[in-house]
């Protein structure tokens, strides 16, 4: 092993780790601000440090700080302990191994030798999700169980029926896809959408596969336990369902492991029908190809965008009644301050890569960050659907939400797999 | 090196979980070590470099099926008086380790004079999801598409049974 595969690894895997760790504080943040949005009011923006609350951002820290510090009870009744304290951690850690195979990058081909940019590189792809997520039901089912009450029993046997049924519906809009992309491997998947269907749309899934994205989405919202899905622990009924008995630092395991989940699945539906890091009509080779100038055309976008953005700043970002030396107009300046010097930052670095390093394995390099950059931006979109969809739709009825899934899901999703197949069967 | 110690691991937990199946009196312990036993033999799958068997074994039978056996055992809500007294247990355990014992040994024998046992057998691609693949739908295509009528069958009738009940009603 060379220094270079080292580095490599420790890179993935830190990804692979710590993105969806981040994201649990980006997600928290946007379910607040996107349900506050959608409520017309304004979300939490009132926590601080030395003034700067970062769009509500800060609120997240304080949360945390919270969490930790209230009395981690483990109430008398429970006699499985050992269950009762590995419940959460089974729901975070299978959630957070989940994405481990989710491609965030095209292969990355550094002298000669070719690295996979998933946290475990392995061609398993969506086999290992399946697995993964089937585990997450047992963290559910322990829970519920071991919580030994009426609330944490009903929550945690309806949540395990619904992940239960709700998994074979995805599985088979899955074998539909399976059908079309010809592969298991997730990196494949998103190579194949990159290609362009009748030379100018992009091939994504979404296109190939209509009914299939959104069973497929309606599946993974169950699998979630997200509104509207979120009978498990619907608060009219059951109070908090399978978490009812926790608190303290291993309700936020489970709080931590239902938006590490959230990300997880956003990861696999970008992945599997929204072209996953691909950036439409511009696919790897292409990009590679055309480096310096898709370089300069970023060195002019990203000052643009940054007199948007910083503009945007200075109008949201200013008290709502007449104040003397407005303390947001001061907060206002730094954030856009910031703005700048990453801009700066940035273009420096572009800079120095056109000058020195194009031409070279620095294009791969930048082909990657880019394609980063898109994987996450589109999940970061997907996030945002689920947040939307929450503050949208009522919640179900126990019965209808079973009927949902195997009377409607489940004939559409086998018609589904009949009508690709013999698509692809008269195609080929 | 690492193989060995990942053999020895997995075996140690199989076995261990397989023991924990017939020892502990709650069933929810009991699945719960089973589960264990079906983990570590996905990673001996896994060691074999059979990588298909590996995910199928993980999100069978240690994902789907023993999640519907812990839901029910979780359905019925079994307490501790529930449970059947079970009086002179490590008596039967003994005996039955006694006669168990030389069949074991018997077992051992046989695989130890097995000709080329120490041979590798991996051949390029072996275990591989496509290869696997090809062999099923080039050997053994009617067989596989029986089996995945029946299992279709089967859910269809299941979701139509449970319908026309309710129904009835």
């Amino acid at each position: 092993m060379t220094l270079q595969d080292i580095i490599l690894i420790i890179i993935r895997v830190a990804f692979g780790a710590f993105v969806p760790l981040c994201f649990v504080a980006v997600s928290v943040w946007m379910e607040r601000r996107g349900a506050s949005f959608i409520q017309d009011r304004s979300g939490p923006n009132r926590a601080n440090i030395l003034g700067f609350r970062a769009g509500g951002l800060v609120q997240n820290l304080a949360d945390a700080v919270k969490l930790f510090f209230k009395e981690d009870v483990i109430p008398g009744h429970i006699k499985h302990k050992f269950y009762f304290v590995l419940a959460p951690i089974i729901v975070c850690v299978t959630a957070l191994v989940s994405f481990a195979v989710v491609p965030f990058a095209d292969t990355l081909v550094l002298g000669g030798k070719e690295y996979l940019m998933q946290a475990i590189p392995t061609d398993l792809g969506i086999l290992w999700f399946l697995a993964i997520v089937g585990f997450s039901v047992y963290g559910i089912i322990l829970a519920g169980w071991s919580s030994h009450s009426k609330y944490g029993m009903l929550g945690g046997l309806r949540a395990a029926a619904q992940t239960i049924s709700y998994e074979i519906p995805m599985v088979l809009a899955i074998i539909s896809l399976l059908v079309v992309y010809g592969t298991v491997s997730l990196n494949e998947m998103a190579q194949f959408q990159g290609q362009l269907l009748f030379g100018f749309i992009p091939m994504w899934g979404v296109l190939l596969q209509p009914l299939g994205v959104i069973i497929f989405i309606i599946a993974a919202f169950a699998e979630a336990n997200r509104v509207p899905f979120d009978l498990a622990e619907g608060e009219s009924e059951l109070v908090a369902g399978y978490h009812v008995e926790y608190s303290g630092l291993k309700f936020t395991i489970f709080f931590m492991g239902e938006y590490v989940a959230m990300f997880a699945s956003s990861a696999i539906i970008v992945t599997l029908y929204f072209g996953g890091y691909q950036i439409p009509w511009f696919n790897t080779a292409t990009l590679i190809k055309y480096a310096v100038p898709v370089t300069l055309l970023l060195m002019i976008v990203t000052p643009v965008a940054a007199k948007f953005i910083a503009a945007w700043i200075r109008k949201n970002n200013v008290s709502h009644y007449e104040r003397e030396n407005d303390p947001r107009v001061r907060e206002a300046n730094v954030y856009i301050k910031i703005v700048w010097g990453t801009v700066i930052l940035l273009e420096a670095i572009l800079f120095l890569y056109l000058v020195f390093a194009s031409g070279g394995a620095a294009d791969n390099i930048l082909v990657a960050c880019l394609q980063v950059c898109t994987f996450l931006a589109k999940t970061t979109c997907m996030l945002f659907v689920y947040v939307w969809v929450r503050w949208t739709l009522p919640r179900f009825r126990y019965d209808q939400l079973q009927k949902l899934g195997w009377n409607v899901l489940l004939p559409l999703s086998l018609l589904n797999i009949f009508v690709t197949s013999a698509i692809v069967v008269a195609l080929s | 090196m690492l193989t060995d110690g990942l053999f020895i691991l997995f075996t140690v937990f199989a076995v261990t979980g397989a023991a924990g199946l017939v020892l502990f009196k709650h069933p929810m312990n009991g699945a719960m070590s089973f589960l264990v036993t079906l983990i570590s033999l996905a990673g001996l799958y896994a060691l074999l470099s059979a990588k298909l068997i590996f995910a199928i074994q993980l999100m069978v039978y240690a994902g789907a099926i023993m999640s519907f056996i812990i839901f029910v055992i979780m359905f019925l809500n079994i307490q501790e008086e529930d449970l059947p007294i079970e009086e002179g247990r490590f008596k039967y355990l003994i005996g039955g380790v006694i006669i168990v014992a030389p069949i074991g040994l018997f077992l051992s024998r046989v695989i130890k004079s097995f000709p080329g046992a120490d041979a590798i057998i991996t051949v390029e691609g072996f275990g591989e999801i496509k290869e696997v693949g090809l062999l099923l739908f080039r050997e053994w295509l009617l067989r596989f598409e029986i089996v995945s009528i029946l299992l279709l069958v089967s859910l269809v009738g299941a979701v139509v049974l449970a319908g026309t009940r309710r129904i009835a009603k």
